[in-house]
Formats: structure tokens, sequence, C-alpha cells
């Protein structure tokens, strides 16, 4: 979901960087709370973000024929909500544009806006539509993992529809030229990544079924079925 | 607190399905053609030139960047930021286990 250095325009990097500077600030103050008044929660933030790390390091080859990452910014979503978790995927990808030169410095307010934010922001519609229904906390933390993988790829493309319309058939025509690359290779990941995210969801509920409660992110009496029942999944 | 732990597996056997079709659908591409497996990113780059009738060597970067000088580098990285990120997740959970372990 990178875009290259140089491949955005300067108005519109600027754009994305305007956009994306009010999430980070209020990321900033979400994480402080955290680090401040609730470190108990500290090693849950530990783990959405190590899953971050490792899944937007593996390019993974999908069925068109190329390769791309996960981004793995769904489970921080579930635990942190949005602004916690742009800041923590914008950190990954200041590493990869300052070291592996995957995205730069001036597209990254564009790289960030996608995969720090939208991806984020549209998950969070997805768990907060699904949480307080019947419908299985395992299904919901897939669906918003999915989710949050495979919007970062619809926006990016958006973003490049944006700056470079097609001659013939303008924004649109070009928007579905991206998403024929992006969104394409990506949907099996995305699948894959929901699934992954789902297990390890699983394993945080059996550890520490007491955190997730506290922060609210499923009713305990949800948890506390999902925890008791067997065969429910 | 045991069985709890190891009665349900079906998540498991789910997402280890999901990852064996992958692999499987990954090999039926593979074999299946001549596909180079190049990353989006420089796909998304080349169609952007494309679109303009530029080339991709013509887009210069706005702010000068460094750049890792070979594959293994910046295969190297990528590792350590993967490794990273797992380090840290062992040692998170590993704390829960056996915190877990005390209490009981």
């Amino acid at each position: 979901m990178h875009i290259m250095e140089g491949f955005l325009p300067w108005e519109w990097c600027l754009v994305w960087w305007i956009i994306s500077t009010p999430f980070l600030y209020l990321g900033i103050i979400g994480l402080q709370n955290v680090m401040k008044d609730n470190r108990e929660f500290l090693p849950l933030l530990g783990v959405c973000g190590a899953f971050i790390f490792i899944l937007s390091a593996l390019k993974l080859p999908s069925v068109s024929g190329s390769s791309s990452h996960p981004t793995g910014t769904g489970l921080s979503t579930i635990c942190f909500g949005v602004f916690v978790t742009s800041i923590i995927a914008s950190i990954v990808l200041l590493f990869q544009a300052l070291l592996l030169a995957h995205g730069g410095l001036s597209v990254l307010g564009a790289n960030i806006f996608s995969m720090a934010i939208a991806g984020p922001l549209v998950a969070y519609g997805v768990y907060t539509s699904l949480k307080n229904t019947s419908i299985s906390i395992y299904i919901t933390v897939f669906l918003t993992c999915a989710t949050a993988d495979l919007t970062t790829y619809i926006i990016t493309s958006l973003q490049l529809a944006l700056a470079y319309p097609a001659m013939v058939g303008g924004i649109l025509s070009s928007f579905i030229a991206f998403l024929s690359i992006f969104a394409v290779t990506q949907l099996p990941l995305a699948i894959v990544e929901g699934c992954i995210l789902a297990l390890v969801f699983k394993y945080i509920m059996q550890l520490k079924p007491e955190m997730l409660i506290k922060l609210k992110v499923f009713s305990e009496k949800k948890i506390q079925e999902a925890t008791s029942l067997e065969g429910s999944f | 607190m045991t069985t709890s732990f190891f009665a349900n597996r079906s998540l498991e056997i789910i997402t280890l399905v999901a990852i064996l079709l992958f692999i499987t659908l990954f090999l039926i591409t593979s074999f299946g053609g001549e596909h180079e497996f190049r990353g989006t990113d420089d796909l998304g780059s080349e169609l952007v030139a494309e679109l303009t009738g530029m080339t991709v060597d013509e887009y210069d970067p706005l702010i000068p960047q460094y750049e890792p000088p070979s594959k293994e580098i910046e295969a190297l990285l990528f590792a350590l930021q993967a490794s990273f990120g797992a380090l840290l997740l062992g040692l998170i959970f590993g704390y829960w286990l056996g915190q877990r372990k005390t209490e009981s």
C-alpha cells in the first residue's frame, strides 16, 4: 500500500499530511493516557503493536501473481481505537520510509492516512456495529481485521486515482485500474490476516479476559460466554 | 482452566485451513504461468507512470531518501522489523502465561 516517494505531487502530499495531523495529535494524547494512567494495559498495547510490526514486515505472494503487505492494524483498533492505532502504525511507516525506501517522507502523510487512519477508521465502524449483536466475537474480530487491511488498499487506490485521473474515464477509471492491482492481491491476504488475528484474540481472551472487559472491548457476558462455552467456535 | 484452553480448537483448524488454502492458491498460481510476484507498490508506481506517459525512472523523490544498497539489506531490515515484533509478542505472552500460573 505504500505510495512510493516522488509518486505523489506535492499538493497531494500536503493535503494528506493536513488530514492526517489531527488524528496523530489525538493519537499522541490517547497514547499518553495509556502510558500515564493505564499502565496495566501496556502489555496489551505491546501485543497489538507487535502484530502491526510483524504483519507489515511480511510481503506475501498472492493469487494475482504479485506480492503485498498485510497491515495488522485491526487488533489494535479493536482494543485501543483508531487514534492510538494511528500512532503505532505511523511508527512502522516511518521506519519503512526512512530505512527501507518503502514510501518516503513526502508521501508519509498519504501512507499514514491509508494504513494508520482510514483502515482503522472503517474497521472501527464494522467493530462497533457488530460488538453488541449476537454475532460471535471471533467473526467480529475477523471481519474487523480483514476490513482494516482491505480498506487500506482501497484508500491507496483512491489516493492515486485522485492524483492521476485517467485521460479517458477520469478518476473512476483510474481508481478501478489501481484497485485491480491493489485490492485483488489484497483480498486473500486480508482473509488470512483476519483468521490469524481472530485466533490471537482468542488467546488474549483466554489469558487476560479481565483486561478486555475493563477496556470494554466486548461486554463481560459475551467474553464469558466465549471463554466458557465449548463448541460455539 | 486447562479444559477450556485445550477443549476447543475449531478456530485453530479454520486458520490452518485458510493458510493451507492460501499456500495452495499460491502454488497453483506460480506453476500456472509466468508470475514474478513483484510488490504491488512497484506495480502501482508503474501504473502511475503509464497514466502520465512518463517512465518510472523519471520520478525523483521529493525529499531525498536512504535506499537499502541491495535486496539483501532490505530483507535484513524487514526481518529485523518482524523479529522485533515477534520478540515483544513472545515476551508478553510468556509474561501472561507465567502470571496465570502463579495465580492458580
